[in-house]
């Protein structure tokens, strides 16, 4: 955009500023209007140069060196990329991750869609109670989620191990089994996360036209049909947004398999932010950390491209 | 079927409505009842178990109601190991956190929102572009740069890098696009200084907008983990999340000492859903795009 143009606008915004005579008055006002905005901008700027764009170019450069977290570090190009695959610790990290997201989007997102339509059944009163009642678990810090469910799991003695034995089911080790451990923490996960998607989704449920669910009713449609064919068709921005986030977050898994199981038993619970951190801050091998962090972003940008697209549009009913 | 329930009432047997819908509304409730308990019974469970005493803790079937309720659980946390400490820390860098990212991210988002300047585009674009990025891509670099500026293991350290962030500016500039011009104009007659009407005309008018990143910020910044994690190790400056997450490897604590600091740490934030559960919900979709 030209200056010139820039002071015009300024003008027929209808400001006091007496129209200049010369250009060059024209000219100081631009300019001072351009420092006045990076003037406002600037606190914002530099902490975002120094914390973000600083440190976004320093991670993929330190995914082509090797060395310590303190120390020297030596130039290898692609190296750290091609021991990635050879690394048996990453094909399992990998395959965790993936295995997690596969258990738990499908099943966070559906069983939302369910609860929405629950708590949004003409025979419930009192929807607010229900929708701050799912938002409670959010509240929860996920370390002290952890802390919570690890109680509760807690072998013998915990209250689902209780509840097990009650209907004649064997003892489980929740957190101590490699087979089981995964789901343990996607139990955690599903309950401290599903308030986002029932809450989202109930939004969109009370934004659908009643008119639209009436006619296809008189035309003779039956519940399940209003639902499948109108109403969910409806939603489909809200569920895709909302399947969206479910697995942007589910990559990045971290807190609760780091309070609980360490990434164990067995690596069973290792995922790749897991990776990133033990690679950097405790295996010392810096540059198959930031190699890690550069598959994620890999895999996260283009899914959090479809969100901003998703997000441009606007979804509608939330 | 549904043409005669509609004939049905409109003959005004409401009677013969209820006891159709009876059925489905038993179900319906039996439901929410299963889902109410499951989203609050653990922390009900854990509230109890944060009053039961050592043996309790253990007993099996396990007990909904403590037998003796103490507070010696509590006494361990804030006696034995320094959890008030953490709390404070907590607080403080929440605090400050938040303070310092309504501040920065009010001044950028109302540039963004009311200004024209060269490079505005770009400079926005670039900001949204950084959304994509997964957290844990810049945990190294972020330490390493907070590590050259001196700031590991310092509040500094804990604070400013949580300054900011996209999201906010993003949030700030949909809200006060959306104030009348008018008004900073007519300031800007009265002689109103640039930062005045940015303090005393756009701040006050943008409060439901702060409100909802204020909440966004701080229990972010409330339960991280991560960052604390990797630019903290000193016991001293730990803030909750990390206390709970290292309590049982460094302490050797039961599940009575587990449970006491868990229910300690969601409280404040229960507390202010309480009073602000509106913003809380509507700031639940906006911070989504934080990634």
């Amino acid at each position: 955009m030209s200056v010139a143009a820039e002071s015009s606008e300024r003008h027929t915004n209808g400001s006091d500023v007496p129209l200049p005579v010369r250009k060059s008055t024209s000219g100081a006002l631009a300019l001072r209007r351009n420092l006045v905005a990076y003037a406002f901008l600037s606190p914002f700027l530099i902490l975002f140069v120094v914390f973000t764009a600083i440190p976004f170019f320093w991670a993929l450069w330190l995914s082509l060196q090797s060395g310590l977290l303190a120390g020297p570090k030596t130039y290898v190009g692609f190296q750290n990329f091609a021991n990635l695959p050879r690394d048996s610790i990453t094909r399992t990290v990998f395959f965790n991750t993936v295995k997690y997201v596969a258990i738990i989007v499908p099943i966070a997102v559906l069983s939302a869609l369910g609860l929405a339509f629950l708590i949004t059944n003409r025979l419930v009163r009192g929807r607010d109670f229900f929708r701050a009642l799912v938002y409670f678990p959010i509240l929860a810090a996920p370390a002290a989620a952890a802390q919570i469910w690890s109680y509760l799991l807690a072998p013998k003695f915990g209250l689902v191990s209780y509840m097990l034995s009650a209907v004649g089911l064997p003892d489980v080790y929740f957190l101590s089994d490699p087979k089981i451990a995964i789901l343990a923490i996607a139990l955690i996960e599903w309950w401290r996360g599903i308030g986002f998607h029932v809450i989202l989704f109930i939004a969109a449920l009370i934004g659908i036209p009643a008119e639209m669910k009436e006619a296809a009713i008189i035309d003779g449609a039956n519940g399940w049909q209003v639902a499948t064919r109108v109403t969910i068709p409806l939603m489909r921005p809200v569920i895709l947004f909302s399947i969206v986030m479910c697995t942007i977050w589910s990559f990045q898994l971290f807190d609760t398999v780091f309070v609980l199981t360490q990434g164990g038993p067995m690596y069973s619970t290792a995922t790749m932010v897991w990776y990133v951190y033990n690679y950097a801050f405790r295996y010392s091998q810096l540059g198959m950390a930031a190699a890690m962090g550069v598959v994620l972003l890999l895999v996260i940008a283009p899914i959090s491209f479809i969100q901003m697209r998703v997000l441009g549009k606007g979804v509608e009913y939330a | 079927m549904r043409n005669s329930a509609v004939a049905t009432a409109s003959v005004g047997k409401t009677r013969g409505k209820f006891w159709r819908l009876l059925p489905q509304a038993i179900l319906v409730y039996l439901l929410l009842a299963l889902l109410t308990v499951f989203m609050i019974g653990p922390y009900l469970f854990i509230f109890s178990a944060a009053f039961k005493e050592t043996y309790t803790l253990v007993s099996i079937p396990p007990k909904l109601i403590p037998d003796h309720p103490t507070l010696e659980n509590f006494r361990n946390i804030f006696s034995n190991m320094p959890f008030g400490r953490w709390f404070i820390n907590s607080t403080i860098v929440s605090t400050l956190s938040t303070l310092g990212t309504l501040i920065v991210c009010a001044m950028a988002g109302y540039t963004f929102a009311k200004k024209e300047f060269v490079g505005k585009q770009a400079v926005f674009a670039v900001l949204m572009a950084t959304l994509m990025i997964p957290g844990a891509l810049m945990l190294v670099p972020a330490f390493l740069v907070t590590n050259s500026l001196h700031l590991v293991n310092t509040y500094g350290g804990l604070i400013l890098p949580g300054i900011g962030g996209a999201m906010g500016v993003f949030l700030l500039r949909q809200f006060i696009e959306t104030l009348p011009s008018e008004l900073e104009q007519a300031a800007a007659i009265d002689g109103c200084s640039e930062f005045g009407i940015f303090w005393r005309i756009i701040l006050p008018l943008s409060k439901p907008g702060l409100t909802t990143l204020a909440i966004l910020s701080f229990t972010g910044s409330w339960n991280s983990l991560i960052w604390p994690l990797v630019v903290v190790n000193s016991k001293a400056l730990y803030t909750l999340p990390l206390g709970l997450a290292l309590l049982r490897t460094e302490f050797q604590v039961n599940y009575g000492a587990t449970s006491a600091a868990a229910i300690v740490s969601v409280v404040p934030l229960v507390i202010a859903f309480a009073f602000l559960q509106r913003y809380f919900i509507e700031g639940l979709t906006i911070g989504a795009i934080k990634g």
